[in-house]
Order: structure tokens, then C-alpha cells, then sequence
């Protein structure tokens, strides 16, 4: 079977193989039928498929008479940001994020920014099944795409919403590896006006992705290099498109994504004292890091759209997920890596330790994270049969809100299909590695594979 | 009569409604196609002005590129400009967003292969089969390229149509009048009126896609280009449908000439510069003959349709050629249909003549033509043109393309469009009463037997 994921998450699949124009421009079109009439902002990553992908998107949202701004190449949270700024009624990103660059995809914004929820992308692909578009005849049909550009805009907010002046007192050298994805566009600026030094590689837009657009440690070898070698005081690593980032401190060593999101925690949570959001296999440092100043921690499927509309729900003073992604509620309630930079630096500026010790003083945990591929017309029957297997040892110690996520006194184990590509994702975590090593030989055992 | 389908997708494009039948979808699936068919490579897009080009384009640029297309895309620019950008950029092919005469709420693909020659016949077809066989090239990922503008592509074809036919004579400054009808006309007539160094007077020249009168530059539609030639004392008026390839002249008096005399203009001042082979459709007026006789040259007929006539063009070496409807191709230039090349030909037949229009006009040879379309369903176009070769088989007929019968008082052609759902009946006769007469004949013959069932 080809890949091809349709679901909340948008569309996704391979270009040259199910990705086709004809896709494309029917979920262009179901989705400027499901919005209404109105101004739609359209950006993409820096991908091949971008421009045929982006053409296709506008057809379709031309064709429902919506009125369409072509942002060109920015980061997903830049056009997110945007939408109310220019009026618009919603947005379409083109970009699968941290997929390889064969691979595209198209996220859909609503009127605030915040990507469709759950329920609103079903009923987008019961609009898209039906077939039955919006069709603007010749006297409405706009007669021109106009060009915003929007990066501008977000750094603005971001200047409003950071002490600048703090940080660019402690002139940070900062080496960033921005994927050649469009945060090659953002993030040198933003550190250069946060006043830092900037080692930036990976920076063309032109090029293509220089790694896997995967912010976790096997794609930090080349920036932690440029740490050790340029004395940096820390490394970020990009993903394709502008929401995740994960963090080398400034001896070299790369921390896993999975750390972002609790320093982000500890920091804004220094701030003010408020509820944590973030998905169920995210790592329990989040936990340990919200029990020491008495905050709750709201636990939600996996999925943007869910963290967003939590954290809306319980005005958070913080979300994200384990893959790096980090949302800073005063910027937007979304992942948007150029806002975590800004929490981050805030914070490194009036820290009087630099990044390894903020990072050493999280709570030290263990997470192993393994792909299962699975055929895709067998996921499902997979999960259910893990569950089956867990379920009477497990007696209520499973969480089912997303998968299957099994509670150890010392730890956990998720089993989720993923809403991107073809298998079921595992994850462990403990306290230490033995244990985790020992969970997932537990769950491979219950999985049969 | 059955509803009128609005979608033609035949071997000279697809053609279609906006809001109703012309989708982003079925245009995405073409250009793949196409792109399929041309094997990638370097394609040209260009656009007239009409309100859904940017939706259309947007739809085309997808299918391309999916295939692993590169795109030269010439912006708002006459037909006759992407056909010479395939050429100039040794493209692989182009495609023109146009429905040219068409009311506003059609839009249309019109393509153009490697040689600069629209699509037609075998070629077309082979197109046609790619695209209802749906399996179209899909370009990996790695192997896609993007979209480059041209942004001198109406430049270009300027300095081409000054090369190849050269400025006015110095010290005759005609005035001219143009009504580009706010089509991709506007972007490009003018400035070449200039530069051919005329005294230039614009109407309906904002490129916005708003149809100030209806596209065809027939009589009918010319009202306000006449009152406004009479209004400036104007040597001459002209008059482009929406992508420019027709041409239609209004004399200093105010008066459209008929399009069929913007050919014969342009046939007399090249048959007078380099005598050679005239080739016309089928159903220009015969006096087409008698002025190429005028200076020892013989006429061919081919069938209708641009690329027939090319192809006849091609074939007899013409020197000049065209169609009755106002299409003008100059092969030194192009073998296309192009309005620029018609202006500057027709001024330079003004200003060596030291004629006014009118005195032109009445020195072609004496004819009269009507020109009919009726709505009329596709589906009965063949059995309903038996009838009619049937009905008259006592006289000479023609049946390349529709029906044309040779009456000894006049002639008279019966054919379905290839773009739109309709019937045209042509007739031409010596004075205008007969040729009225004839053409009112036919068509009353037709929808009778429309009502009648078809024929097995």
C-alpha cells in the first residue's frame, strides 16, 4: 500500500505517488467550501513540491471564491499568527513538518490561528467525501493572488511579548541549525535581534533539507560541532516548518526533544503558577516539573489541535509535546519555536547557570522511542489487540485517550498509531535505562512483534 | 432541444464554464496530462485577462509541475506571444489560458506542441487519450522544478513584429484608435502602435478582465471604437478580441469594414512586398482569390481552424495567410493568429497606399457574408450535417469541416463549433439581401431538422 494519511492532522502523503494535484485541490476546495467565503493565507516550507503543491492549494481556494495571500516560504506559526492580523478566515500551511522531503502535506488554520480541532477536521472530510464544493462564478472569483509578507509581523509580537533589552545585554553566541527549512528565514533574525551572535548553518531556503527535519539528537551532530567549535552558549535544531526545536547546551551535548518542553515549563512556570498542557506520551518530567510549584498538568491526545484548544479551555501558562514542540501562550497557543527561543533566552539571560545546569536540574528520566511499521489496513486491529493482551494485567492502569498507555509505579508505555505515517509508535519511559529497556521487551511481548 | 452542455473538451482544448463545469480539478488533470503527453520539459503558460485566469493558472502551474515540468510563464499576454515564446525558449510546449471570444464566464486551455503549432488532429487526440486514460507522469519529489517568470515575453513579440515588418515610414504619423476590449490585448497593442510610431488613442485598454462589450470584434460589438475614431478625426480603428489574435478595422468614417477585409488588407500590402501562396480556411470570403489574382498569386483553402491553416500554410509555403474571422498569420513572424502582426501590416498597407480605409475597403472586390450562431446540442451535429449534405447533394460541397455547398448565386458553410455549443451557418452572395436570405434559409432548415430524430 502507498502512503497516504487523510485524518485530523490534514493530508499527508508522498509526492510523486499519492500526493497528487487532484488531491490536493479537492482539499483545497472542501476546505474553502467549509470556511466560507472569505480571505485564506497560504505559505509553504522550502520542499520541492512546495510551488506545485502551494499552486494547487490556491486553485482549489480561488475556485470556492476565496480570496487567497500567498505568504511564500514561512514557518507554519508566522502564517498562524497572521491570520488575524490580515482578517483572514483561515490558513492553509503546505508542509509535512518533520517528514522527509519527498514527503508533503496540508495543515489547515482556522479564523484563530489554531489548527482545526478534531471535530472541525472531520467535518472538513465529510465536506471533501461529499464532493460538493463552493464554485464562485466568473463575477466573484478573485482575479488575483496578493503577497504578504508576514515574518515581519512575528517578530513584532515576539519583540512585544520578551524582554529584549535582558537579552541582548548578555550577548549570547547561539548556533542554530535551521534544516534549510523556512526557519531559515526566522530565526536568525529573531537571535540577531535578541542581540545575539549567530552561528547559523543550514540557513539557505534554497537548499535542500540538510538532515531529516527532525530536532532530536541524531540530527544534532552537525551544530553541536559548531557549538564546541564556535564556544556557543547553546545549539537549536529546527524542524520543517517552524514548530519544534530542540536544544544542544553549550558543553555539546545534545538534550532530547523531549526536554524542551519541561524547561520551557519550569521557566514559564517561574512566571506565573497555571496549568500544563500536553499529550499522553509526553515524558513525566513534565509532572515532577509542575509538582515542585503545585500546577496541574492537563494530559490530551496526541495532536496539535488538541493541545491548542486544552490550553485554551484552561487558560495554560504553557504547552506542547515530547517531539520538541513548545506553545507560549502570550505569543499564541500554538507550537512555535521562535517563541520557545524567546522564553528560553528570557530566562538563560537572568539565569546565572548556563543551559547544562538548567538541564541537569530536570528531573533525569529515560524514554526509548521505537516505529513498528505496520500495513496501514492493519493499525487498528494491532492496537486492539495490544489492548486485549494488557488489559486484565493492566487493570486499571490504562489510559485510553489516545491509544493505549499503560502506568508503572516507576514509569509507563504507550502504544499509539501514528497520525502521519503508517506504523504504531512505542514509548517508554523509567527511570533509568534498565527499566525502560525492560518495559519496552514488555511491550513487544504484548505487541507479538 | 436537450440542455446545453457547458464543457467542450475536444482536440482543440477544453473549454468549459467557471462556477459550473471548468473545475480546478478537470484543469489540473489536463495539464498533467499534457504535461504527460510533452514528456516534462520547459512549458510556456501565458493568460488573457479574463477574472478566473489566476484560478486557471494556478490549476495549470499544479498539473505541470507534477509531471516534472519546468514553466516559463509569460503573465498576461496575447496567444499569439506564448506561441513565440515556445519557439524563442525552445520550450517543449505551451499553453495559452484564453476562451478568446468567449463570454466572460468561460475560460479555456488552448495547447501548443513544441513547434509552436496549437494541437489539432492526431495530436490532439493522442491528448485526449492520455487524459482519459488518467495515468499521468508523477515526477519525484527530487525531479520537480518550479515556476520562472518572463517578464519581457510581450516585449519580445514587439520587437519581432518591428523586426520582421519595420516602423512606419518617417514623417507619416497615422492616427489610430484601439479598443483591446480590457483584455491581454491592452497590454501589448498599444505599445506597439507607439513603437511602430503611430499616434496612439486607447479605449478599453485596463487589462482587468471587465468585458466592456462583448469579445468578438464584430460590427455590432464596435459601437463605442467607432463613435470614438469619428470623435478624434482618426485615420483608422482597430479592434482585438481577448487574447489578441483577432483583428478587427474600422474606417476613418466610423464604419467596421468586416473582419473578413482585415485579412484582405493584410494580404494586399504582403502580396505586394513578396508575392507567394495565400492559404484561408474554407470559409473566408472568395475574395480572397480575386485579390491574390490582383498580383499573380493563387489562394488554397484548408479546413477550419487555426491549425489547419497553419498546417496549409506550411505546406504551400504561404507567405501570408489567416481567417476570415479577423485571424491574421504572418509566417515570418509566427504561425499563429495574431492581431499585432495584422496592425502593423494594415498600417503600413495605409501609409504606402496614401488611402483613407474607406477607400481601401471599397477597392477590395464587391461581396457580401452573414455570419450566424444558434444554440444547437453537440450530440446532433453529425446527423443533423448528413441531413444537410443530403438535402443539397445537387451542388458542389466541401466536407472537410462541416458542410459547404457551392450554389450558383453564392455559397453557404454549415459547421459546429469546436468550442462552444453551437451552430454557424456562413453565407456569402453578391449583395446583402441574398446572402441574408441564404443564411436565413439553412438555419430554419436546421431547426427543423433538429426536431426531427436522428438517423441511425
Amino acid at each position: 500500500m502507498k502512503p497516504l494519511k487523510i485524518g485530523i492532522g490534514g493530508v499527508r502523503g508522498v509526492v510523486g505517488e499519492t500526493f497528487t494535484p487532484e488531491l490536493v485541490v479537492g482539499f483545497a476546495q472542501a476546505f474553502g467550501s467549509y470556511l466560507g467565503r472569505g480571505r485564506i493565507l497560504v505559505c509553504r516550507d522550502t520542499r520541492p513540491s512546495g510551488p506545485m503543491v502551494a499552486a494547487a492549494v490556491t486553485a482549489g481556494l480561488l475556485a470556492t471564491g476565496n480570496e487567497v495571500v500567498d505568504l511564500g516560504i514561512c514557518p507554519t506559526p508566522s502564517l498562524q499568527l497572521a491570520v488575524g492580523w490580515l482578517g483572514a478566515v483561515g490558513g492553509v500551511s503546505v508542509t509535512a513538518g518533520h517528514n522527509p522531503a519527498h514527503w508533503n502535506a496540508l495543515k489547515f488554520v482556522r479564523h484563530d490561528g489554531i489548527y482545526l480541532t478534531a471535530s472541525q477536521a472531520e467535518e472538513l472530510l465529510d465536506v471533501y467525501h461529499q464532493g460538493r464544493f463552493d464554485k464562485a462564478g466568473w463575477d466573484a472569483i478573485p482575479r488575483r493572488v496578493e503577497k504578504a509578507e508576514v515574518i515581519g509581523h512575528h517578530l513584532e509580537v515576539l519583540r512585544a511579548q520578551f524582554d529584549v533589552a535582558r537579552v541582548r545585554a548578555r550577548r549570547f553566541r547561539v548556533a542554530v541549525d535551521c534544516c534549510n527549512g523556512p526557519c531559515s528565514l526566522l530565526s536568525p533574525r529573531w537571535l540577531e535581534e535578541l542581540g545575539c551572535e549567530v552561528l547559523a548553518i543550514n540557513d539557505d531556503p534554497a537548499g535542500p533539507f540538510a538532515h531529516t527535519p527532525e530536532p532530536k539528537p541524531e540530527n544534532a551532530v552537525q551544530v553541536r560541532a559548531v557549538v564546541k567549535a564556535g564556544r556557543a552558549d547553546l545549539g537549536l535544531v529546527h524542524d520543517g516548518d517552524g514548530e519544534r526545536v530542540s536544544l544542544v547546551d553549550e558543553g555539546g551535548r545534545a538534550l532530547s526533544e523531549e526536554m524542551t518542553l519541561p524547561l520551557a515549563a519550569d521557566m514559564a512556570l517561574q512566571e506565573r503558577v497555571g496549568p500544563v498542557v500536553t499529550n499522553v506520551c509526553t515524558t513525566m518530567a513534565v509532572d515532577l516539573v509542575a509538582a515542585r510549584y503545585g500546577a496541574p498538568v492537563v494530559r490530551t491526545p496526541v495532536g496539535q489541535p488538541f493541545i491548542s484548544e486544552a490550553m485554551l479551555d484552561h487558560r495554560a501558562v504553557i504547552g506542547g509535546e515530547g517531539n520538541g514542540s513548545v506553545a507560549v501562550p502570550r505569543v499564541q497557543p500554538t507550537h512555535d519555536s521562535a517563541a520557545t527561543i524567546g522564553l528560553l533566552l528570557s530566562h538563560l539571560a537572568s539565569a546565572e547557570r548556563p543551559l547544562s545546569a538548567l538541564a541537569d536540574a530536570l528531573p533525569q528520566t529515560v524514554m526509548v522511542k521505537e516505529h513498528v511499521p505496520i500495513e496501514p489496513n492493519l493499525i487498528y486491529r494491532a492496537l486492539q489487540d495490544f489492548r486485549d493482551a494488557v488489559q486484565e494485567e493492566a487493570e486499571g492502569r490504562t489510559d485510553l485517550a489516545d491509544g493505549v498507555k499503560v502506568g508503572f509505579p516507576d514509569g509507563w508505555v504507550h502504544v499509539r498509531a501514528s497520525n502521519t505515517e503508517s506504523m504504531l509508535r512505542l514509548i517508554v519511559e523509567a527511570h533509568g535505562t534498565a527499566r525502560a529497556r525492560e518495559l519496552v521487551d514488555w511491550a513487544h511481548d504484548r505487541l507479538g512483534r | 432541444m436537450p440542455a446545453i452542455p457547458t464543457l467542450k473538451i475536444s482536440i482543440s482544448g477544453v473549454r468549459g464554464v467557471v462556477g459550473d463545469s471548468l473545475t480546478p480539478d478537470l484543469l489540473t488533470r489536463f495539464s498533467q496530462a499534457f504535461g504527460t503527453y510533452i514528456g516534462s520539459g520547459r512549458v510556456v503558460v501565458g493568460r488573457d485577462t479574463r477574472t478566473s485566469g489566476e484560478m486557471v493558472r494556478q490549476a495549470v502551474v499544479a498539473g505541470l509541475l507534477s509531471t516534472g515540468c519546468r514553466i516559463s510563464d509569460a503573465g498576461v499576454c496575447p496567444t499569439p506571444t506564448v506561441q513565440l515564446l515556445v519557439r524563442h525558449l525552445r520550450a517543449h510546449g505551451g499553453i495559452a489560458i484564453t476562451a478568446s471570444h468567449n463570454p466572460p464566464e468561460w475560460n479555456a486551455l488552448k495547447f501548443v506542441g513544441p513547434d509552436a503549432l496549437f494541437l489539432s488532429g492526431g495530436r490532439g487526440r493522442e491528448l485526449l487519450d492520455i487524459y482519459h486514460q488518467g495515468d499521468y507522469t508523477k515526477a519525484r519529489s527530487h525531479r520537480l522544478r518550479g515556476v520562472e517568470d518572463v517578464p519581457d515575453a510581450v516585449d519580445l513579440h514587439l520587437d519581432a513584429v518591428l523586426g520582421a515588418v519595420g516602423p512606419l515610414p518617417a514623417g507619416r504619423r497615422p492616427k489610430v484608435v484601439i479598443d483591446s476590449c480590457n483584455g491581454a490585448g491592452a497590454v501589448a497593442g498599444p505599445r506597439l502602435l507607439e513603437r511602430l510610431g503611430a499616434e496612439v488613442i486607447g479605449i478599453n485598454v485596463t487589462p482587468d478582465g471587465s468585458f466592456p462589450r462583448p469579445a468578438e470584434p464584430t460590427a455590432e460589438n464596435l459601437r463605442s471604437l467607432c463613435d470614438a475614431v469619428r470623435r478624434h478625426g482618426a485615420d483608422i480603428g482597430f479592434a482585438q478580441d481577448m487574447d489578441a489574435d483577432r483583428l478587427a478595422v474600422v474606417s476613418e468614417e466610423g464604419t467596421p469594414i468586416g473582419e473578413e477585409r482585415t485579412l484582405l488588407l493584410a494580404i494586399e500590402h504582403v502580396l505586394s512586398q513578396t508575392p507567394g501562396p495565400v492559404v484561408v480556411n474554407l470559409s473566408t470570403t472568395r475574395a480572397v482569390e480575386e485579390v491574390a489574382a490582383r498580383y499573380g498569386c493563387r489562394a488554397c483553402r484548408t479546413a477550419v481552424g487555426e491549425a489547419n491553416v497553419t498546417a496549409g500554410m506550411q505546406r504551400f509555403r504561404a507567405v501570408i495567410g489567416g481567417e476570415g474571422n479577423g485571424g491574421v498569420i504572418y509566417p515570418a513572424i509566427n504561425f499563429a493568429r495574431d492581431s499585432l502582426v495584422g496592425m502593423a501590416l494594415i498600417l503600413h498597407r495605409l501609409v504606402s497606399s496614401g488611402q483613407r480605409v474607406s477607400e481601401l475597403a471599397a477597392a477590395l472586390p464587391p461581396f457580401e457574408m452573414v455570419k450566424m450562431q444558434f444554440p444547437f446540442p453537440s450530440q446532433r451535429l453529425r446527423d443533423v450535417l448528413r441531413r444537410a449534405a443530403r438535402e443539397y447533394q445537387a451542388y458542389p460541397q466541401d466536407l472537410r469541416d462541416g458542410v459547404k455547398v457551392t450554389l450558383p448565386d453564392g455559397w453557404f458553410l454549415l459547421r459546429g463549433s469546436n468550442t462552444e455549443p453551437v451552430m454557424r451557418v456562413i453565407a456569402e452572395a453578391d449583395d446583402a439581401g441574398a446572402a441574408h436570405a441564404l443564411a436565413a434559409r439553412v438555419r430554419e432548415q436546421v431547426e427543423a431538422w433538429v426536431t426531427e430524430p436522428p438517423r441511425p
